[in-house]
């Protein structure tokens, strides 16, 4: 008796407390006051928003690109002739197309948000793409890579990185100029089996010999019998479709069984986090990237020396291409306000019309939001002894010893 | 012919951590009758614990002598199972024996064990860091190969996972059939109330079931550290892992586990990368896990209390 | 403690007195009372550290000043664990729960909760807005003083000084006066917050929905009830029984008086119309529409006719629940149903007027509406629900006793707050989502709806029939990739004659789950309690990694895109959902509550009583003529197919879907929602699954995204520890736990008590 009473006034308490919100709407009949809110004044304050998994399982990679946004918003608030003031609203999807929509509505409900880097993955942008789209708010994807987003017809899409189809065929093809057997492996995560299947297709077509193998990231601690099976296959060359933090197991897997054949991964897998990570199983790994060389433009080192200092680890996946993705809405919303209206719109335009040299390479969007096709150099690189090197471009790069 | 050997060391890798996690399981059932879900925290927690230990010893880079390497397995596996073993009473203490004292329904346990979970998994997250991969200091040469013969290779970690492992299970088959503990923790298991009446403390039994499982599983997290990686999520996966070769075994019993854990670990490795596989192209690892389920039902449909039967009493 | 252990204390093992044995205790106590605080310190620290220095976020969390005040948490604790056997003779006297509650209330309002939705000011929190409104000029001088001065202190003043009086007023018995004192100041205090809030929300000029102010009238005004129940009952009367005793006494008034409020509200102070920058009251709107070709009927409306309707209603209800007249409660019940059928008429006619005629930028019939035409309609519904009861009610013979007089008869009747709380629960069903931002409706419709019908289902298998099920995802899973193959979003097309809309999916995603759910079930149900859960887990697994690897057929791990939103074309009937996130919330609640008023019959047949028997004891069970294969089966398939409906919904509103919406840790999770919420009760199963669900989403502005699955594990632990039975337990398992505040119960089993598992 005594419980069923508390939670009888627990069950009117919630209820009543669900009716009282209605309150918040007044019946001021729009004869307020405008006031400047009182906290501060001076410049106005623009919202950059991040849509990606903060927690959960895929929270790694979300963590990665926020920091990055983080850091360009950080940057560009330090630089007084900016003229406003930026922040960043942090939405949580964990990744999930389930949870897109509610991340997706904080941010569209926020009418100070000018443009939105993310969603990390490409089902959550399936879910929440024509969303954006609706409320006109720039999406400027930094890591959904599924080559099938920039027909959907999204009206605010935007995307830094070149889609599977335009990364994975390149090293497919430097990898047929040596080898005639080669074994790929995706982590069966929607971006490795994009990749996996690219790589895979152009292979074949070029009359190589492919066994697909694959090692699910999220279900797989022991890359032991993967690597085993690898070495087992007799296969001239290995292209792993994944992660940088698995890539990584997978290398110290693959040098315990002495595996030594070419070994070949991404853009997921091409930073710091695999180098320090697989350590000197690492050494010899190529990886094949739609992006500018790290290690001759000045712009991008200090980039990884400004992360390393706020957030005390490296650099990692995607999250270049997040700081560039954040730099191209603050510098839409700069352009705007050159012209005099910063509105979610004329951001939107701004993006749509940028012409963006970021950390990753040299950024205009083509009609369908994508980068246009053949615009961006594939590039090979390697890792050398804990270091990862340019080889220049993939096409005219020597072929794999 | 050595590929299939191969094969079958890294099925024994796999299938001993699988086999120290799942001792902590079925001798929490055996005594509780309860899946005690948040162990795989504790697993979690041992590799951590032993990293911070062992970390302040020895750094990255250092290959000390064969006797420093000793030295320092000794110190993480102990740490680790101390570690271990402090989680796991602490978890007995927070999330089982205040819903014993109330006379909870079973599938409370279970559901406050998953609450228990998710709480010290991310609290670890939150407390150390949330990347997926962490890694001991190397303090030796993992991959020095210990045997290697005609292609078949064992390397000197798994030896030593396959060894400590094997150590450390006749040790606690030892104590549960030959010491006051061990038959005292039977007795409860087999018939609490009358324990009860012969004087056995139940309370204390429990903790103490609780503290051996939690030092197995904490150790088993050392290993899997030298081995592999750790990371505040990698209790997860070899958790349900274990608690399916715990009931592969016959949940409750002690052999059953070590034997359930082998099993399943051989059958994760050997069944998906059987060679005629590859001529299909149907099957290949990313199976592993259809493949170990369809078994572990194919046998509990055959045999319902798993291979070796429940009792945690018939394992004496 | 168990029995055991007291014999051995009583006997030669303890030389120890009695005094070092309490000492002891005390000792232990402390150490668990400093571990907690030590444990919330880790909890409330620093983010993470890295990948170089794993001690960082522990340093800062532990060595630092911060740590004394968690220390004193600590201390606190103990204290009061510590005294509690003295204060427990204060808690039963009247007013000292809906006292803690209300003040409680305050100081969330205080501290979590929204004042405004302007994110400028520290996500609208009270701790924002409060130095901002205080400094700003131009703002109403009353309500600046409201947000205090520089130290900011008069809100938390205020709370003292009511909560101060009215404990006053229960510390010393007589002093009634107190009482009435400190429960008016509270009510004053409530209606103050209010006021200053909506000065400082007109001042902005921020279209709103913020809930901090409602929170703290609502709280004071707990404050003040509690103030007034104290002055009424001279220290005798237990409060608990006070709502109930007025419902006895008049049922239907506190129907009728939560019907005013609301009604009042929604007329004279809140918005009808506000498209992007404008909030008109009804008033305004009618002036607004004034010659804009709005149909006679609905200019009438708004300019009188809505007025005069609630008023009669609310007469009407007010009159039948006094004087429990049945056929003015008829009367009554007939006149709110037409009211609200006449306001929606209305509310969609206007809307889709300014709509029409891009009126201030309004986008659609039924967009831009305010909370106020919303309002009305819940207190429409509530008056007539009110009239509905009056009309039903039997003549109990209840002494007709007024409030405050113990009636003990009255309590024995049992408590009828059900029916009146139903009224309400169906009231804010209908009419609160639209009022509330389009955040919470997205997570109203993506995961709470969602999760509450899952749980449904799961607690068939689970409550019912008492069989663990840990794939239970799997069926979702299986609901969702029929909708995708039947409308053709699947790499392999469903033969022409097969392509759906997804509604029309539906009876074939009830058929493949339950199939599905006989295939699983048939070999394995032999198998009891922990073996049935692995291999249940195994079965979802399976499912996920074949999906995930099934490309050719399933499209592997990139899912399904674009499925259709759901539509119904049948006879005049012709619905589309599409962006509107409301339109989705309706369909779910028709599948609900046809959900729930199909399994209500089901708990209680023939059938439910059969899986009630194998849950106990399955051979007894069998001894009398049961079969348990097959009542076991149907609940699983009956389960799986309650699952495989929410997947055709899942799918169609969501669009598109990963194999990995259909992970494990989804399955535990459906499990935890049940249990959490009263494993076998209907009502507690929908209660967990929408509080588990809405409470991340609600973490999300009060602690750090990442740190929220902590918040939550903690929440399920300390639910599990002190209500191991759930939020609303089943009636059957109330009775067998008995007192929950029962101290140690003296059983030495070890093995908990055995739910047939």
């Amino acid at each position: 008796m005594r419980s069923r009473s508390v939670v009888s006034m627990a069950a009117v308490a919630v209820v009543g407390a669900l009716t009282l919100t209605g309150c918040g709407s007044s019946s001021s009949g729009g004869g307020g006051l405008k006031a400047d809110s009182g906290s501060g004044g001076g410049s106005k304050t623009y919202t950059i928003a991040f849509e990606g998994p903060l927690s959960g399982d895929n929270a790694q990679l979300g963590i990665n690109e926020v920091n990055g946004v983080e850091l360009a918003i950080e940057q560009a608030n330090a630089d007084k002739s900016l003229g406003f003031k930026l922040k960043l609203l942090k939405a949580d999807d964990v990744g999930d197309p389930a949870k897109a929509p509610a991340a997706a509505a904080t941010v569209i409900q926020d009418t100070n948000v000018m443009g939105v880097v993310g969603p990390s993955f490409s089902g959550a942008t399936q879910a929440v793409g024509g969303k954006y789209g609706d409320a006109g708010i720039a999406i400027v994807n930094p890591s959904a890579s599924n080559g099938e987003l920039q027909d959907q017809g999204f009206k605010t899409w935007h995307r830094v990185i070149p889609n599977d189809y335009a990364e994975g065929p390149a090293a497919a093809d430097w990898l047929a100029k040596s080898v005639k057997k080669v074994i790929v492996v995706s982590d069966k995560s929607a971006y490795g089996d994009g990749v996996a299947g690219a790589v895979s297709k152009e292979l074949k077509a070029k009359g190589v010999t492919v066994i697909e193998q694959a090692a699910d990231a999220t279900a797989t601690k022991d890359y032991g019998p993967i690597a085993q099976t690898v070495k087992s296959s007799g296969a001239e060359a290995l292209f792993y479709a994944g992660y940088d933090a698995q890539g990584a197991q997978f290398a110290k897997a693959l040098k315990a069984v002495d595996y030594t054949g070419v070994r070949m991964s991404g853009n997921g897998v091409k930073s710091d986090v695999f180098t320090k990570g697989a350590g000197d199983a690492g050494n010899g790994w190529y990886f094949s990237c739609g992006c500018a060389d790290a290690t001759t433009s000045s712009t991008a080192k200090d980039f990884a020396a400004a992360y390393k200092a706020k957030f005390n680890t490296d650099p990692s996946t995607y999250s270049p291409e997040a700081y560039d993705a954040a730099n191209i809405v603050i510098q839409a919303i700069k352009t705007a306000k050159g012209k005099g209206s910063v509105t979610r719109s004329s951001v939107n335009d701004a993006v749509s019309a940028i012409d963006y040299k970021g950390i990753t390479g040299d950024i205009k969007f083509g009609s369908n939001g994508d980068l246009p096709e053949g615009s961006g150099v594939v590039n090979l690189y390697q890792d050398e002894n804990g270091t990862i090197k340019s080889l220049g471009d993939i096409t005219k790069a020597a072929a794999a010893k | 012919m050595h590929e299939f050997l191969n094969y079958v060391v890294l099925g024994l890798t796999r299938g001993s951590m699988y086999a120290l996690i799942a001792l902590g399981y079925t001798l929490v059932y055996g005594v509780l009758q309860l899946i005690n879900f948040a162990h795989s925290e504790v697993f979690m927690s041992g590799a951590f614990g032993s990293y911070l230990v062992v970390n302040a010893v020895t750094h990255d880079g250092a290959h000390p002598a064969w006797y420093g390497v000793i030295g320092i397995l000794v110190l993480g596996l102990g740490s680790g199972a101390a570690v271990g073993a402090a989680v796991a009473y602490g978890l007995e203490r927070v999330a089982y024996r205040p819903l014993r004292r109330r006379g909870a329904p079973k599938l409370a346990f279970l559901i406050s064990a998953i609450g228990a979970s998710f709480f010290l998994s991310q609290l670890a997250g939150k407390l150390f860091n949330r990347l997926n991969n962490n890694d001991f200091p190397t303090y030796f040469n993992v991959n020095h190969h210990v045997v290697a013969v005609a292609g078949v290779t064992v390397s000197l970690v798994q030896a030593i996972i396959i060894v400590s492992a094997l150590v450390m299970m006749l040790f606690l088959d030892t104590m549960v059939n030959r010491t006051k503990l061990g038959s005292s923790i039977r007795a409860v298991a087999e018939d609490a109330p009358t324990a009860a009446l012969m004087g056995i403390d139940i309370d204390k039994t429990i903790a103490r079931t609780f503290i051996i499982g939690g030092a197995l599983a904490g150790a088993a997290g050392f290993l899997f550290g030298t081995a592999y990686f750790f990371s505040n999520t990698m209790g997860f996966i070899p958790g349900v892992k274990a608690f399916a070769a715990a009931v592969l075994g016959g949940i409750g019993n002690i052999r059953g586990a070590m034997l359930g854990g082998m099993l399943l670990g051989l059958i994760e490795v050997l069944l998906p990368t059987f060679p005629w596989w590859h001529a299909t192209g149907l099957i290949g690892i990313q199976w592993t896990d259809v493949v170990a389920f369809l078994i572990l039902v194919l046998i509990l449909v055959l045999r319902p209390t798993g291979l070796l039967g429940e009792k945690l009493g018939r394992a004496a | 403690m168990s029995t055991y252990t007291d014999v051995t204390k009583g006997g030669g093992q303890s030389r120890r007195s009695d005094a070092a044995e309490a000492r002891i205790a005390l000792a232990k106590r402390f150490a668990g009372c400093m571990f907690l605080a030590f444990v919330l310190a880790l909890m409330i620290g620093t983010q993470e550290g890295t990948q170089d220095d794993f001690g960082y976020a522990f340093r800062k969390s532990v060595f630092a000043p911060r740590i004394g005040i968690f220390a004193l948490i600590g201390v606190a604790v103990f204290l009061a664990v510590t005294f509690w056997p003295r204060i427990v003779p204060y808690l039963s006297r009247a007013g000292v729960r809906p006292l803690a509650a209300g003040a409680l209330t305050v100081v969330v309002s205080f501290t979590l909760l929204n004042w405004t939705d302007s994110t400028d000011l520290n996500n609208g929190k009270f701790g924002g807005l409060r130095p901002a409104a205080a400094q700003t000029g131009g703002i109403d001088p009353v309500a600046r003083l409201f947000f205090g001065s520089a130290f900011s202190l008069t809100p938390w003043l205020l709370l003292l000084i009511v909560v101060a009086l009215v404990a006053a007023a229960i510390r010393f018995e007589d002093s009634s006066t107190l009482g009435y004192v400190g429960g008016g100041l509270a009510i004053v205090f409530g209606i103050w917050a209010q006021y200053a809030q909506s000065a400082v929300r007109s001042f902005l000029d921020y279209p709103d929905h913020s809930t901090g102010a409602g929170v703290a009238l609502l709280g004071f005004v707990t404050i003040g009830v509690s103030g007034i129940v104290v002055a009424r009952s001279h220290g005798k009367a237990d409060s608990g029984g006070f709502f109930q005793r007025v419902y006895d006494w008049r049922p239907g008034m506190p129907l009728v008086a939560l019907g005013a409020v609301v009604g009042l509200v929604g007329l004279f102070s809140a918005a009808w119309f506000s498209p992007t920058d404008r909030n008109a009251g009804i008033g305004l709107t009618s002036t607004m529409f004034h010659g804009t070709g709005l149909s006679g009927f609905s200019a009438a409306y708004l300019a009188w006719l809505a007025y005069v309707l609630f008023f009669a209603t609310l007469i009407l209800a007010g009159a039948a629940s006094y004087l429990r007249h049945h056929l003015l409660g008829w009367v009554a019940a007939g006149l709110g149903v037409v009211s609200l059928l006449v306001t929606l008429y209305v509310m969609h006619d206007f809307s889709g007027l300014a709509a029409q005629s891009k009126f201030d930028g309004a986008t659609g019939a039924w967009d831009n509406l305010g909370t106020g035409g919303w309002m009305l309609c819940g207190a429409l519904t509530v008056l007539a629900g009110a009239g509905y009861l009056v009309a039903r009610h039997e003549q109990v013979e209840v002494p007709d006793a007024a409030p405050g007089v113990s009636s003990d008869a009255a309590l024995a009747a049992g408590s009828k707050l059900g029916p009146a709380l139903l009224v309400v629960i169906i009231a804010s069903a209908l009419f609160f989502p639209p009022t509330a931002t389009q955040f919470w409706q997205t997570v109203l419709v993506t995961e709470i709806g969602i999760y509450v019908l899952l749980a449904i289902g799961l607690n068939v298998v689970v409550g019912w029939a008492g069989l663990l099920d840990l794939g239970f995802i799997a069926f979702y899973a299986i609901g969702s990739y029929t909708t995708a193959y039947l409308t053709g979003r699947l790499p392999v097309k469903p033969p022409s004659f097969l392509e759906l809309t997804p509604l029309a999916a539906i009876p074939f995603a009830i058929v493949i789950c339950l199939v599905a759910g006989v295939l699983l079930g048939a070999p394995t149900l032999r198998l009891r309690g922990d073996y049935l859960a692995i291999v249940t887990l195994g079965f979802g697994e399976i499912i996920r990694v074949v999906a995930n690897n099934s490309t050719p057929v399933t499209n592997g791990s990139r899912g399904a895109f674009n499925i259709p939103p759901p539509e119904i074309h049948i006879g005049p009937l012709d619905i589309k959902w599409g962006d509107n996130v409301l339109g989705y919330w309706y369909l779910l609640l028709v599948f609900v509550v046809i959900v729930v008023l199909l399994f209500n019959r089901l708990e209680h047949s023939r059938l439910g009583r059969a899986w009630a028997a194998i849950r106990e004891d399955e051979v007894a069970a069998q001894a009398t003529g049961i079969n348990t294969v097959r009542v076991k089966l149907l609940a699983f398939a009956i389960g799986a197919s309650t699952s495989g409906v929410a997947g055709v919904y899942f799918a169609s509103q969501i669009g598109s879907f990963t194999p990995e919406n259909f992970i494990l840790n989804n399955s535990i999770l459906v499990v935890a929602y049940v249990v959490f919420g009263g494993m076998g009760s209907l009502p507690g199963a929908m209660a967990g699954a929408a509080v588990l669900t809405w409470l991340p989403e609600f973490l999300r502005d009060q602690v750090p995204a990442e740190d929220r699955q902590m918040w939550i594990g903690a929440v399920i632990l300390l639910m599990m520890i002190f209500r191991p039975a759930g939020l609303i337990p089943a009636r059957r398992r109330r009775a067998e736990l008995g007192g929950l505040d029962k101290k140690d119960s003296s059983e030495t089993t070890a093995v908990p008590a055995g739910e047939g598992m």
